[in-house]
């Protein structure tokens, strides 16, 4: 255990370059972003406005020194106030990450779930008529855009004239109804939306790792197929799985799913980092910036501390 | 053990008193109004306001010295704050304001004792300044700066509050007193703007920033909880106890028929306890929303559904299946939508050249004459704009009816193009700026397709995109669009604030994107800012309209009209214009 804190201490320290460089090409990109003076100084602003305006967002100042400035605030992780509503951007975070996080995550582990089930059926009957279904299902599913299975979604579960189960839209975690009721359509939309991509991956993957030579060996000692896919394979594809699954949580944290926010009116990080970017919001996109790469710092190094602890060949090589 | 005797104790007494005796009567239910919009206020500081989701919320949080009646069209002006209309000089320069009685802020902790204090004619002051102090970057300086005896200097010497302007004082608790440069009658407008509206000095310097995410106002309603998603209010039960007069609100009973208000005659609002407000921007999921009974209430229908809910656009109807469960309003808004020029542009702006001039007029005036506002209006409008020449809209009171529409002349273009000698190689290329998105490329190729009907190579019409309206507004804002196509809210509902589009010293980066400059224009706009409305205002706006149209500054104009609808049961005339917002307070929910 010590060992697997260790490595991941040593790979944070390592990711310290990519942190840097990350800062540097996300500040470029933040300069170019809109102009929020002339929006905040208001519709009838003269130059004079426009100017003072300009001054207090301290877009005076030279790039260099706004540069270390944002570098400051990286090192104190203050990031001031948004720029549009005031509010501090760390207490923004804090509110809307959670919300983020309990509105997608369990739409992403049901996405997974059934593709990872629905990929082992393809690869135990690979090539069959259920492989046919289920790939043409997951190429539906990919053609098909996520704001079609949201709308289709809400049609189904939530309109007045479909099965009017759940609410069209809004978010209420106070109790554990109001959040099932509120999670439900969102989660079978993510699920659904997400589904076919994992399918197909998953099953790619199960069907490359069939034509291993062990798997040749224990179906060569009689093992039946399907005992060889969850008792051989599987096991063998829990890192490339893993990886698969950790890349993907600072993308559920700090984007969220835009779509599925804006849709049903969860108030979350995904929805706030979408009007930074469009409203040239600067300490915001800072602050995500920020997050995301400590989030992916964080999940790199995770994901190859645990590809090492699960698989010790690596550390030989 | 001897715990758990204790708490079955103390239920068995519970059941007996529930039992036994009068039980307490159960709380009526909370009447609620669900509302939608489709945007989002980015904050909820007053000094902000400047947008119409943000206005809405503004004018719902705090008080303003003036308001503008419920249902008078075109607009009127009422006391609501203040106890009466201003008391005004002979000569037009200073007004006297005296604020009513009793009026308090809501609770707070930044009050002694959390009680909210009296609003005070100092709180006024304040409010007007504080969009003049560096840290509070407030967007309402444009309507006081150069008016106010004193204002100007108070900012260059450091704005400090403990020492207002000359002009702007407290002559005690509940008087408040402005004293002008010079007369400016649109005053009382700028003081019922969400832009004025009163704020307590110690909850801003308390809360700072996030003064925009906690506000602390005297109005109709007071915040629950804000987020992106949405804002809940409660009803402010501090709020003076004030009945509508339906009548004295411009009551007409054959406009308004059908729309219940007559039962809210003499009632003291606001007549909800809450006020849930959705943002909303995505049209589908508003729509489905909307059409459950329990959710939404109201929504503005965007045009492209238009044809699937109307049977009828004139006069209004529904179809069956939604006219029985939902109220429509069509509204027109207090704005101008315009293809405009940048006049500094040396292809087709004024030079002082007179020869190069009527050239660069006459092309002008060609796109003027090739464009095909019905079938504009028709393709983004869902048939419902007004179109109208020249900027006064048909909202204002000096709207002159007897003007008639701007008519498509492609006949007319082409001569007129010949006749100054130009031709197919001589035109020059046209860039048309436009935000970023498919509509605005739409209107593009609509705009490309009538200026080809004239005979404007197809090649030398290109559209230069922004990833944002940000983008876009700046552009025009540092005169880098050359055509250019813009929608004005117009922010108090009177012919200046149209005007102030086309006035020289406007120019960009100021209202005026168009940078028109004409002697003549400014002179009358000078003159007729400091008239009060009546005939000869009126004769001077008209004037200056008909410079506007002759010099062909823009494709002039079409005011946007706004489709409400609500469900039955709720009883309001909703209205979204940036001079209104005041309406929420009188909504009824049955």
């Amino acid at each position: 255990m010590r060992d697997f804190a260790a490595r991941v201490l040593l790979r944070l320290l390592g990711a310290l370059p990519l942190l840097l460089g990350v800062s540097l090409v996300s500040f470029v990109l933040m300069a170019l972003a809109p102009d929020k003076s002339y929006e905040l100084a208001g519709r009838a602003a003269g130059t004079e406005e426009i100017a003072a305006m300009q001054r207090a967002l301290g877009y005076d100042a030279p790039l260099w020194r706004r540069y270390l400035q944002f570098l400051g605030e990286i090192a104190r992780l203050d990031f001031g106030h948004a720029l549009s509503s005031g509010e501090r951007v760390t207490t923004l975070l804090a509110r809307t990450a959670p919300v983020s996080l309990a509105a997608t995550l369990p739409g992403f582990v049901l996405g997974h779930a059934l593709a990872l089930a629905a990929a082992l059926l393809a690869a135990r009957w690979a090539h069959t008529l259920l492989d046919r279904l289920l790939t043409a299902a997951a190429s539906l599913g990919m053609s098909l855009s996520l704001v079609v299975v949201v709308i289709a979604c809400q049609a189904v579960f939530s309109a007045s004239d479909g099965l009017d189960w759940f609410p069209v839209r809004g978010w209420d975690a106070s109790s554990i109804g109001g959040y099932l009721r509120h999670v439900a359509v969102p989660t079978t939309a993510l699920a659904l939306g997400g589904a076919a991509y994992n399918l197909r991956f998953y099953r790619s993957l199960m069907l490359t790792e069939l034509e291993a030579p062990y798997v040749r060996l224990a179906r060569a000692y009689g093992e039946a197929p399907g005992s060889v896919l969850l008792r051989q394979v599987l096991p063998n594809l829990w890192p490339a799985i893993a990886t698969r699954l950790l890349y993907s949580i600072p993308l559920l944290i700090v984007s969220g799913s835009l779509l599925i926010e804006s849709y049903f009116g969860i108030p979350g990080l995904g929805r706030l980092t979408y009007e930074a970017a469009t409203g040239g919001d600067q300490p915001v996109l800072k602050a995500v910036v920020t997050l995301s790469a400590l989030l992916f710092a964080l999940t790199l190094s995770l994901a190859d501390a645990f590809s090492r602890a699960a698989d010790p060949r690596l550390e030989l090589r | 053990m001897r715990t758990r005797s204790a708490r079955t104790g103390i239920l068995l007494l519970g059941l007996l008193a529930g039992c036994g005796g009068d039980a307490p009567p159960a709380a009526p239910p909370l009447k609620v109004y669900r509302h939608s919009e489709d945007g989002a206020p980015a904050s909820l500081d007053p000094a902000q306001a400047s947008t119409v989701h943000a206005v809405l919320i503004a004018r719902s949080l705090y008080d303003t010295l003036y308001a503008y009646r419920y249902l008078a069209r075109p607009y009127v002006l009422k006391p609501n704050l203040a106890e009466a209309m201003p008391e005004v000089s002979a000569d037009g320069r200073v007004y006297r304001i005296r604020l009513k009685a009793g009026v308090r802020f809501v609770d707070d902790a930044v009050f002694a004792g959390g009680r909210g204090r009296s609003v005070t004619a100092q709180d006024a002051v304040y409010s007007i300044l504080r969009h003049f102090h560096p840290d509070s970057r407030g967007q309402g300086a444009w309507a006081w700066r150069g008016r106010i005896l004193g204002l100007d200097d108070w900012q260059r010497a450091g704005a400090d509050f403990d020492r207002p302007p000359e002009g702007l004082r407290a002559l005690d608790a509940r008087t408040l007193e402005i004293r002008l440069l010079q007369p400016y009658p649109r005053l009382v407008h700028t003081l019922a703007l969400a832009l004025a509206a009163v704020v307590p000095r110690e909850a801003v310097e308390r809360y700072g920033r996030e003064f925009g995410v906690h506000p602390v106002g005297s109005g109709p309603f007071r915040l629950l909880s804000f987020d992106s998603a949405r804002a809940v209010l409660a009803r402010n039960e501090q709020f003076r106890r004030e009945p509508l007069d339906l009548a004295a609100e411009g009551f007409d009973p054959v406009r308004h028929a059908g729309l219940g208000l007559e039962a809210l005659d003499g009632r003291v609002s606001p007549f909800v306890d809450r006020v849930l407000i959705d943002w909303v921007p995505e049209p589908a999921a508003r729509w489905t929303s909307f059409n459950k009974a329990a959710e939404i209430q109201y929504t503005v229908l965007p045009p492209s559904q238009y044809d699937a809910v109307l049977a009828a656009r004139e006069p209004l109807a529904l179809r069956p299946e939604y006219a029985q469960r939902f109220v429509a309003h069509a509204a027109l808004e207090n704005s101008l939508v315009y293809t405009s020029f940048n006049l500094e542009d040396a292809a087709i702006g004024i030079s002082g050249d007179p020869e190069r001039d009527a050239r660069r007029r006459a092309l002008r005036c060609a796109i003027v004459k090739a464009f095909d506002w019905p079938a504009r209006n028709a393709r983004f409008y869902g048939g419902l704009g007004r179109v109208f020449s020249g900027a006064l809209t048909p909202s204002l009171a000096e709207f002159d009816p007897a003007l008639p529409a701007p008519a498509r002349d492609v006949k007319g273009a082409r001569a007129l193009l010949a006749r100054h000698g130009w031709t197919a190689q001589s035109l020059p290329a046209l860039e048309h700026a436009i935000p970023g998105g498919p509509l605005y490329r739409d209107m593009h190729e609509q705009l490309a397709g009538f200026l080809i009907d004239i005979g404007w190579p197809a090649g030398k019409i290109r559209a230069r995109s922004y990833p944002s309206f940000g983008d876009f507004d700046r552009a025009t804002r540092q005169k880098r669009a050359q055509l250019f196509t813009r929608a004005s809210h117009l922010d108090v509902p009177d012919a200046a604030a149209a005007m102030q589009l086309f006035y020289g010293p406007y120019a960009a980066p100021g209202p005026n994107t168009s940078n028109y400059r004409n002697a003549e224009f400014d002179r009358l706009y000078e003159r007729a800012a400091m008239l009060p409305p009546g005939a000869e205002r009126t004769a001077l706006y008209r004037r200056m309209n008909t410079l506007l149209i002759d010099d062909c500054v823009g494709v002039l104009a079409l005011a946007r009209t706004h489709l409400h609808l609500w469900h039955r049961g709720v009883r309001m005339l909703p209205d979204r214009d940036s001079a209104n917002g005041f309406w929420l307070r009188y909504v009824a929910v049955d």
